[in-house]
């Protein structure tokens, strides 16, 4: 029972730690200060985390209150480190941003807190219903988020654009689940996944009918075509820190749902969406693409990329079902990758849009190299690793990934994906040649070494020591390092 | 230090940029470094080329593993080839930086750095994802030198060839997964390595299919007719140094593409496309020949002539027989050391004049005599003067190409006689004729006759005594040939 509570602590820190900063929203205490309670909260969280990585046997989580509904396994580790990353990521990088703007109050942090111990229900669930209070604590904060400047009518427009569809989608995922219960009695992974190994496909419709409902509202959530219409205007909508927190933390979180629903639950009947897949897979990679190209605003066009590498991600989650073993750990390893290089480049978006109170299109970057050489180089980084250039951690991403797609007898589709790659190379280079190929009539400005600037270079040196890195440094994981972690999260899966 | 020099050889610039740019280097510091970086390397490889045995397969060979599970490996080597086009980088760059001696961006001599790591990993990487690495990465610094210090349209015609190239790496990447996961399904290991993958024995229908993917990425850079589009924008408004190391060492790294993976992969399977090559290449030298003609932008014009020369190369090396074969490495360096120079004259003609269009130009030869003597020579040695190497390597080739076909070689022979028209007509407009400029021409000072000797007397040696080197390739040359012949023999 102690060691139970012991490995319950860093989610409870999550959301005691987001209570506690409810209460003292209102209170006198500075952003600052607040900034750096929701940080050191989630560092305590993140250094327990790995003080108990590894230690147990995936167990659940008092189960004689809960009953099998929370899991704690390496899957959900590695996933929760992720998410307390991303969290303590958007709150250091952000600091200059949310100084600059008067919208934000005390809480943005509160509810930053609770979307994150919503996407942890979402990492740890092992049970419908819980899967669906997590993915609604999360969705309601990150709602609440993206209308933050509430003044705004762009803000205003996303967030509702985004809780009305989001609700829907809400009500299929509750479809989905009460037709599941019908058929099994259960909402338990377990023992959905133990009633499909016991049953021929040609008696499961109903239960194939509600898991398909489920596949709906993940394929919203990830934005995958044509599920795709809310992104670019709620990536647009938010302000800098919530969308580089929606598109590194919060679409990790529910792909980390998607692989425990396909590798766990439905893993004998996951041919059955084998097809479904790949047209989805297809019309996201090229619709994202035309999106990527039209754009003219950055953010916009990191906003819909994002919805290209969702379909990468995808590649991979239907090789998943056509019997790849390489291709789950591909996921995890994209995912890391693609959380690294978006963290990254919307860290120095944001720390420009700090300085400067407009949108940033492609325009504005001219001579950004002379002005300032150093962020120009570490955006360019962030820019070939998303692009999947070697030498990249995107690159070994996508290696992976289209490996995986080769492997399960995907060629096609692998094929797509490396033209999409080559596709996106337009794109990103794009604002590499409007960063270095045009002069600036501004000096060079000083390198600011400040808490998100240092961060930032950490990133980049991260992003290429993961492309090209081998374990020869002890304690260090390279690209070899990444990949076992990996392998490893997945391995823990039942 | 044996037994890792070929890491120090590819790492050292990049080292060397790396270490300067975190100490944030002075131009002048910058300067004296990446010049001793490159005469360091060259050092290495002059010492490399001696105890180098033309008898022994690979030499020099680093193996370590890389990604362990995927089992990419660091593996490099060294063999007649790789030797060859590495010899050719390492004596560029010295005169190269000797050129770029009044250049104060910085930016410029990172780059070059770079560069040159970039084109050295890709000769001598065995691995095919080390190989795809190296041969990405050594786009980024020709992107923004081209993009940054070029002129005309070169932010356009940055893109344009960076786009262009990276489809064709594209399509190479798709085929090295595959035959990695080929090597995976037959062996069940993960394995990268060119002397692994070389040996799964594909159906016809897949190994041709690959063959594909990779021969899009070379043709694209050497560029055969039809893949050229980007070749005249870039070349055109390319930096000179820059524009020396995309005809010298870039273009032959396709054709050294071709004969390495090509060949080494898909062995006689390659030979499937050898009438579209044999076609290409021929419909290439003439277009290419009356492009440069009619072309009055002399850089242009030259990269034009260059299109038409590695045309040649390709089709020697398609030919396969060892006349063409020993013909095509022998112009691979004897034009990639020609077109050095005569990319180098015309940037000097550039710093001058500030054009390189010939009807604004004339007159030279009156008031710059040594000038008009290298610039000639260059230009000339391109045409395949007797007593250049150029001559020796065309001259092979030709034969080659008689020993296959009558009219292959009769159409090779006559098509090189263009080459003559433009290089005569061309040196007539810019070195004789009236003076055209009003502008104080200089002869060439003491700095300039120091980077240009070596080359001029390489064109020299490597044309009067070709028996020289011939002992240095010619025993793998004709291994590597007899193995692709006999597997021919097989499938017949």
């Amino acid at each position: 029972m102690m060691m139970q509570f012991i490995y319950a602590l860093p989610m409870a820190i999550v959301v005691l730690g987001a209570i506690l900063l409810m209460l003292l929203s209102n209170s006198k205490i500075t952003l600052n200060r607040l900034n750096l309670i929701s940080v050191a909260i989630l560092t305590l969280s993140l250094i327990l985390q790995f003080v108990l990585f590894g230690e147990k046997e995936s167990t659940y989580l008092f189960s004689s209150i809960f009953g099998n509904t929370f899991i704690l396994d390496d899957f959900s580790a590695i996933f929760d480190v992720m998410f307390t990353l991303g969290a303590i990521l958007t709150l250091l990088i952000n600091n200059d941003y949310f100084k600059s703007r008067e919208y934000f109050a005390g809480e943005y942090f509160s509810l930053i807190l609770f979307s994150v111990f919503g996407m942890m229900i979402l990492a740890h669930a092992h049970e419908l219903v819980t899967t669906f209070i997590g993915l609604e604590i999360a969705s309601l904060s990150i709602y609440a988020l993206v209308a933050y400047h509430k003044t705004r009518t762009i803000s205003t427009e996303a967030m509702m654009k985004y809780i009305v569809l989001g609700s829907m989608t809400g009500a299929f995922y509750m479809l989905g689940t009460a037709l599941i219960y019908g058929a099994v009695g259960s909402t338990s992974f377990t023992e959905i996944a133990a009633y499909i190994h016991s049953h021929d496909l040609s008696n499961i419709t109903v239960l194939i009918v509600g898991a398909s409902f489920i596949m709906i509202t993940i394929m919203f959530k990830i934005g995958a075509v044509p599920l795709h219409a809310w992104v670019l205007d709620v990536y647009h909508g938010a302000p800098y820190p919530i969308t580089m927190f929606m598109a590194s933390t919060f679409k990790i979180g529910i792909f980390a749902v998607a692989l425990r629903l396909y590798l766990v639950m439905f893993a004998p009947i996951n041919s059955f969406w084998s097809e479904i897949l790949q047209v989805i897979t297809i019309l996201t990679l090229l619709g994202g693409s035309w999106l990527a190209i039209n754009q003219t605003l950055v953010k916009r066009m990191l906003a819909s990329s994002s919805i290209v590498h969702t379909g990468y991600l995808l590649i991979a989650i239907s090789s998943i079902g056509l019997g790849s073993d390489l291709a789950a750990p591909a996921v995890m390893f994209y995912l890391i990758a693609y959380f690294l290089s978006s963290v990254g480049s919307f860290g120095i978006l944001s720390f420009i849009a700090s300085k400067k109170k407009k949108q940033m299109t492609y325009d504005d970057f001219k001579g950004f190299a002379q002005r300032r050489p150093y962020m120009a180089i570490m955006m360019s980084i962030f820019m070939l690793s998303l692009a999947g250039f070697p030498s990249t951690i995107g690159f070994l991403g996508k290696f992976y990934i289209f490996t995986a797609a080769i492997e399960s007898g995907q060629i096609l589709l692998a094929g797509l994906g490396i033209a999409t790659a080559f596709i996106s190379v337009y794109y990103y280079f794009k604002l590499i040649a409007m960063m270095y190929f045009y002069e600036s009539d501004e000096t060079q400005k000083k390198f600011p070494v400040g808490i998100s600037t240092v961060l930032i270079v950490i990133i980049s040196l991260i992003v290429i020591w993961g492309g090209i890195g081998t374990s020869l440094i002890p304690f260090v994981p390279g690209a070899d390092g990444f990949m076992n972690f990996a392998s490893q999260a997945i391995s823990s899966l039942k | 230090m044996t037994d890792h020099i070929l890491s120090i050889i590819i790492f050292l610039p990049l080292f060397t940029a790396l270490v300067l740019g975190i100490v944030r280097a002075e131009v002048r510091l910058l300067k004296i470094g990446s010049f001793l970086s490159s005469a360091v390397t060259l050092m290495l490889v002059a010492w490399l080329t001696f105890q180098f045995d033309p008898h022994a397969g690979m030499q020099f060979v680093e193996h370590a593993p890389w990604i362990k599970n995927m089992g990419i490996s660091y593996y490099l080597g060294v063999d007649f080839l790789s030797l060859t086009v590495l010899l050719l980088i390492t004596l560029l760059m010295p005169p190269l930086y000797l050129y770029m001696k009044h250049e104060e961006r910085k930016g410029y001599w990172y780059n070059m750095m770079l560069l040159q790591t970039g084109v050295t990993g890709a000769v001598l990487s065995l691995d095919l994802v080390l190989f795809y690495l190296f041969w990405e990465t050594m786009l980024l610094p020709i992107f923004i030198m081209i993009g940054k210090y070029g002129n005309g349209m070169h932010q356009y015609n940055a893109m344009k060839i960076v786009l262009m190239t990276i489809l064709g790496s594209m399509s190479m990447l798709f085929s090295i997964l595959y035959l990695g996961y080929m090597h995976y399904e037959v062996t069940g290991l993960w394995s990268f390595a060119l002397n692994d993958l070389s040996q799964i024995d594909l159906n016809a229908q897949t190994s041709i299919y690959l063959a594909a993917g990779f021969l899009l990425a070379f043709v694209i850079k050497i560029p055969l007719v039809g893949f050229h589009t980007w070749m005249a924008p870039a070349y055109g408004s390319a930096p000179t140094p820059a524009v020396v190391i995309m005809s010298s060492i870039m273009a032959k790294l396709g054709v050294y593409g071709i004969w390495r993976f090509g060949f080494g992969l898909f062995e006689s399977t390659l030979l499937y496309y050898a009438p579209v090559i044999v076609v290409l290449s021929l419909i290439g030298l003439l277009y290419y020949a009356i492009r440069a003609i009619t072309e009055d932008n002399l850089r242009k014009m030259f990269a034009y002539s260059s299109g038409s020369h590695l045309s040649l190369i390709a089709l020697g090396l398609i030919l396969t027989n060892i006349y063409a074969w020993s013909g095509s490495l022998y112009l691979i360096a004897t034009h990639a050391l020609a077109s050095a120079g005569i990319f180098i004259m015309i940037g000097l003609v550039y710093k001058r004049f500030k054009t390189v269009h010939i009807s604004e130009l004339g007159g030279i030869a009156s008031r710059a005599p040594k000038f008009t003597f290298f610039f000639a020579f260059f230009a000339l040695s391109i045409a395949g003067l007797p007593g250049t190497g150029g001559f020796v390597a065309e001259l092979l080739i030709i034969i080659g190409a008689f020993k296959v076909n009558f009219w292959i070689g009769f159409f090779t022979a006559t098509t090189m006689l263009a080459a003559m028209v433009y290089v005569f007509w061309m040196l007539q407009r810019t070195l004789f004729g009236p003076d055209n400029s009003s502008c104080d021409f200089q002869d060439l000072n003491a700095r300039e006759l120091i980077m240009l000797l070596p080359l001029v007397l390489m064109l020299l040696v490597t044309g009067i005594a070709p028996s020289l080197f011939t002992p240095l390739f010619e025993p793998q040359l004709s291994l590597f040939l007899s193995d692709i012949l006999h597997t021919l023999g097989g499938v017949k």
